[in-house]
């Protein structure tokens, strides 16, 4: 009977014990997370970047390059939890649309960190790509991840005021 | 510092469901848990409505090819003489069960715990320490009475249909949602009927047992022994039977009560087992 109630905790509490860790600390970083990034997207809103594929007309542009800016999230248990519940009933996966969420959003603000440290003042023809980082584990059927990669061309303009 | 003016608003934030993921959890978990237990709760309703309409020579028919296959050696000359006489006992008892649609088998386990089963198709396995502690043939025939009752109620194939729709049932969710929790639900209903069928079966083998022998004398003295025993060392070998047959003194009780009501004798001579007494005389 202790035999069965080691196996039974193991069995039940292992993966509770998991789910309320990856509920506390998911939640803990998704936080702190979103307070990074609204403040940085105040920080650069004005730096122009733009899906649009050509400058506007009224920028002289001196130079161009293309700025990328990348990352890679992964799933806490809680939320692979709730989306695998999910996947049995249908409908949206909400616990994982925040998490695309920030990656968009932290990869779009990577990109312009990382024109602005070049040198340059807009991004223009922004895209956005995804791709899934397939896990060793489960035949290789498993997510051991999703980049979102943010990329455009930089542009280096030239300012009207200083000829 | 920008060569360019621009100054747009921040995008609205409209990508992310407002939902709390705690009471996404609860709602899904819910909705989930409430329909394995209507889908099981259907699905045992539903076996309990067919199985007695299918023929006992189909479960045969079926069943009988997934029985272990006779060892090896086991022809006429070195047949195990306690399974011999086991088989023996069961069909006389048998013959007290005028409708039985079953031809029966015995097959021994050699395993040193006590326990006995009944397998779908009318096969009963009795276990070697099961056959070693009986002390009068009374109380082995009370053992396979009640199997037999099990044959009788038809509750193998129910529990059998049931713990596949449970484990089907479980495997979708575990396919999907790793956790121990399916492996946990599995065990808990590995192999083990209702306490109505115990009881019901109990009912069956105490009366084929009062056909066979003209009284009940010895047919819960075995399990009384297995109780003592069992508090006695709580892990011994005799603990299999009570994990997959509580035993209650209800029970005890109930058999009791059943021969009271019935007028059947309490008391009576107790055969010998064969094997022992044909030992003995070498």
């Amino acid at each position: 009977m202790d035999q069965e109630l080691v196996r039974l905790a193991i069995n039940l509490g292992l993966p509770l014990l998991l789910l309320v860790l990856g509920y506390f600390t998911g939640t803990a970083f998704e936080h702190t997370h979103y307070r990074s990034i609204r403040l940085r997207e105040r920080r650069w809103r004005r730096m122009p970047t733009l899906s649009f594929p050509r400058p506007l007309p009224q920028w002289q542009v001196q130079d161009t390059a293309m700025v990328t800016g990348s990352v890679v999230i992964s799933l806490d248990y809680f939320k692979r939890f709730l989306a695998g519940l999910r996947g049995l009933v249908g409908g949206r996966v909400k616990s994982y649309e925040s998490l695309l969420d920030r990656a968009r959003r932290e990869a779009i603000l990577r990109m312009k960190e990382s024109a602005h440290t070049a040198g340059f003042h807009a991004v223009v023809n922004l895209r956005l790509e995804t791709s899934r980082l397939a896990s060793s584990g489960r035949k290789g059927k498993g997510t051991a991840g999703v980049e979102i990669l943010a990329f455009g061309t930089a542009l280096k303009i030239a300012d009207p005021a200083r000829p | 510092m920008s060569p360019v003016s621009f100054d747009p608003r921040l995008p609205p934030e409209n990508n992310v469901s407002p939902t709390h993921p705690l009471a996404e959890l609860a709602a899904l978990l819910g909705g989930i848990l409430l329909a394995a237990v209507l889908l099981t709760a259907g699905a045992t309703l539903a076996l309990d409505w067919l199985v007695p309409h299918l023929p006992a020579s189909l479960e045969q028919r079926v069943f009988s090819g997934l029985w272990p296959a006779p060892e090896a050696g086991a022809g006429s000359q070195q047949r195990d003489p306690e399974q011999a006489t086991a088989e023996a006992l069961m069909l006389r008892l048998a013959s007290h069960w005028p409708d039985n649609p079953y031809r029966l088998h015995l097959a021994v386990v050699e395993n040193d715990e006590v326990n006995a089963f009944a397998v779908p198709g009318g096969l009963v396995l009795v276990t070697r320490g099961l056959l070693k502690r009986v002390t009068s043939e009374n109380e082995l025939a009370f053992v396979l009475g009640h199997e037999l009752g099990h044959f009788h109620g038809r509750d193998q194939l129910r529990t059998l249909g049931r713990g596949l729709v449970v484990g089907l049932t479980l495997q979708a969710l575990a396919g999907t949602a790793a956790s121990g929790l399916p492996a946990l639900a599995t065990r808990m209903t590995e192999l083990r009927f209702a306490r109505a069928q115990e009881e019901e079966a109990d009912r069956f083998g105490l009366a084929l047992v009062e056909a066979e022998y003209g009284h009940v004398d010895g047919a819960t003295a075995f399990f009384r022994r297995l109780a003592e025993t069992r508090d006695q060392d709580p892990t011994g070998p005799g603990n299999a039977w009570l994990s997959t047959h509580p035993l209650g003194s209800a029970r005890i009780q109930a058999l009791e009560a059943q021969a009271r009501e019935q007028g059947w004798p309490e008391t009576g001579s107790l055969t010998p087992i064969a094997w022992r007494s044909a030992s003995a005389r070498h």
